[in-house]
């Protein structure tokens, strides 16, 4: 019985060692001759987020927003954004209106190995920013110590209505990453991360720069962040 | 991807971890006076009030029944005079102070203090004898602002 089966296997090893000597053949065959060409050309589109957060947030009043890029090589784009934001502030003490516009340029490296002839990204981003923008201090109330047990201030402070506006600048570099997606041909969806530091930013006269358009909310150590997310349509000129 | 991840969380864990501006732990922002009580006699010894009573006017006390040689009290913002009568045991003093406030901005939390410029004390001299102004604009808590002498 047993001699039965042990020359059952023997009879397998040699199919397998057969087999093997086939595959070894193929090799010598000459390399697929198929290049996958991706398109180059610039690529325009909006960012769908800000029109519904004016919708949504109550403090963010209005935002515009257009992207472009420019494929220049395999994995390198140029890339710009163009915007215009107004956002209230509402603080503990002040309230404020800052309005106007921005432009970000930069770079953006492709980090992702597509299959075949997908045009997929994953990428990082490197921007300089540039705003230019009012802000309005509408009102603030001076804050004054709390009475005994966190009680009203013995003398309330009214609130100051103070409607001066400042016209202000703000210059940042800013760190992207983010991925884009190509749903239909030649129609990408994007969504992206930064993070920002402000280089310069002029401040008001006895008040402070709370926001600046396409930075968002300046924070104390002079950084910020955003997210943005687009959908954009690529205008082919070239495959390579 | 799988190592973008990580880094894309480590940046927003920073960024929240760099929301320290969030409270005002500057207090008090807007400064009160600091008045102090000497001697008539011995000048440059303290002596405490006894059986003191603070009130602004036309506002209710601040200080019931009271015994100390420092005094803390606020200032009217929305003003530029506050009247406060301190009064020792059934004797009123009013003891008025002129000045001019101004705002200062401190931070986004703690918004906007005020400060208080040419100061001017006017007392009636029913207990007190004698005042000395030793500053002329109340910006910061951390002296005195006025030596009153009983």
């Amino acid at each position: 019985m047993f001699k039965y089966f042990i020359n059952i296997l023997l009879f397998l090893t040699v199919v397998d060692g057969f087999s093997q000597e086939q595959s070894k053949d193929s090799l010598s065959t000459p390399k697929d001759s198929i290049v996958y060409k991706s398109p180059y050309g610039i690529r325009l589109g909006i960012d769908i987020s800000k029109p519904i957060l004016a919708l949504v947030d109550g403090d963010y009043n209005n935002g515009f927003e257009i992207v472009a890029d420019y494929r220049i090589t395999k994995r390198l784009f140029i890339a710009t954004e163009l915007g215009y934001e107004d956002e209230k502030n509402q603080e503990d003490f002040t309230n404020s209106v800052a309005k106007g516009s921005y432009i970000r340029l930069g770079v953006n490296y492709n980090l992702y190995e597509n299959w075949l002839d997908m045009n997929n990204e994953i990428f990082a981003g490197l921007r300089y920013g540039f705003s230019i923008f009012d802000q309005t201090l509408n009102n603030y109330k001076p804050n004054v110590v709390n009475g005994e047990n966190n009680g009203s201030p013995y003398f309330p402070a009214d609130l100051v209505s103070s409607n001066t506006t400042s016209n202000l600048t703000a210059h940042w570099t800013e760190f992207m990453l983010g991925f884009k997606v190509e749903t239909f041909k030649n129609l990408f969806l994007s969504a992206s991360f930064s993070y920002k530091i402000a280089l310069s930013v002029k401040e008001p006269d006895n008040f402070k720069t709370l926001y600046a358009p396409g930075f968002n909310r300046i924070f104390d150590t002079g950084t910020g962040f955003g997210f943005n997310y687009t959908i954009s349509y690529l205008i082919p000129f070239s495959k390579k | 991807m799988r190592k973008i991840i990580p880094f894309v969380l480590l940046i927003i864990i920073l960024n929240s971890a760099c929301e320290k501006d969030d409270f005002c732990i500057q207090n008090p922002v807007t400064p009160k006076l600091i008045l102090r009580f000497y001697d008539e006699v011995n000048r440059s010894s303290l002596k405490a009030v006894n059986e003191l009573y603070v009130w602004a006017e036309n506002k209710d006390s601040l200080f019931v029944n009271i015994s100390t040689d420092s005094l803390v009290i606020p200032l009217n913002t929305n003003n530029n005079q506050t009247i406060y009568n301190l009064s020792k045991g059934n004797i009123v003093e009013q003891f008025t102070i002129d000045y001019t406030p101004k705002n200062e901005y401190v931070s986004r939390s703690c918004g906007f203090k005020i400060i208080f410029n040419d100061v001017n004390f006017t007392p009636n001299n029913n207990w007190i004898s004698d005042f000395t102004a030793l500053e002329t604009s109340i910006e910061n808590q951390n002296s005195a602002h006025v030596q009153i002498f009983h």
